[in-house]
């Protein structure tokens, strides 16, 4: 299931949401443009569920069948929710024997595909703006002080 | 005095500029929610949200009683 937040980059094709219409458009445009075939929930224009859980623009909860978090991530791994999905029902069928579920908290550094042009085609979808705001956000981000990915 | 605007209200939410919001430290602060919410272990929040195409309302809690959950979040972008 795929819920629809805000538009992370707005721009002049896709501006940020002043109504719930422009929202329900956008994320039929979601559907139609990416061809996600999963039901589409659609968040109030307040953010309501997207503030009770986390507020980041693209990341992945799974929730057990008694209502109690199982996974988050704060940005969505395909790999990893697929890796930890797979274990996850693996036990929940009988088929991990000898182990129990502990708390287990992660945190990683994660490996994204490096086609910026492909991510700028789709910032250009938004709008122009669009893409100009990331490189200005870029350069925000490189004068913090935060942690480097340089693991290797 | 008259009803509050839903649009304007939920203002600083649909942000209109990604780089004004950054430059404000927005995504920073979406990251601590992010941390500040549901840990694993503990109870997920329930919410009735509106299904893409036929508006049906769907509340999170029918979908994980019947079966785990897997919420993706995200937008156009």
């Amino acid at each position: 299931m795929f819920v629809y937040t805000r538009e992370a980059h707005p721009g002049e094709n896709v501006p940020h949401h002043d109504g719930l219409d422009a929202k329900l458009a956008h994320a039929a445009l979601l559907r139609d443009e990416t061809g996600i075939s999963r039901d589409i929930l659609v968040d109030d224009l307040a953010g309501t569920v997207h503030r009770a859980y986390g507020l980041m623009p693209n990341m992945t909860w799974v929730i057990g069948r008694g209502g109690r978090v199982a996974y988050k991530a704060d940005w969505t791994s395909a790999a990893n929710v697929e890796a930890f999905v797979d274990r996850y029902l693996a036990w929940r069928t009988g088929n991990l024997p000898e182990t129990t579920p502990v708390m287990y908290r992660t945190e990683q550094v994660e490996f994204r595909g490096t086609d910026r042009q492909r991510f700028t085609g789709h910032l250009l979808r938004n709008g122009p703006r669009a893409a100009q705001e990331f490189e200005k956000a870029a350069e925000v981000w490189g004068r913090r002080s935060r942690a480097g990915t340089d693991i290797g | 005095m008259g009803q509050p605007d839903p649009a304007q209200a939920a203002a600083p939410y649909n942000y209109a500029r990604f780089d004004d919001y950054v430059a404000a430290g927005g995504d920073l602060a979406d990251e601590a929610a992010f941390w500040a919410a549901p840990r694993a272990g503990e109870p997920a929040a329930d919410f009735t949200l509106t299904r893409l195409g036929d508006g049906a309302a769907i509340a999170l809690s029918d979908l994980w009683r019947a079966k785990p959950l897997v919420m993706e979040f995200g937008s156009f972008t």
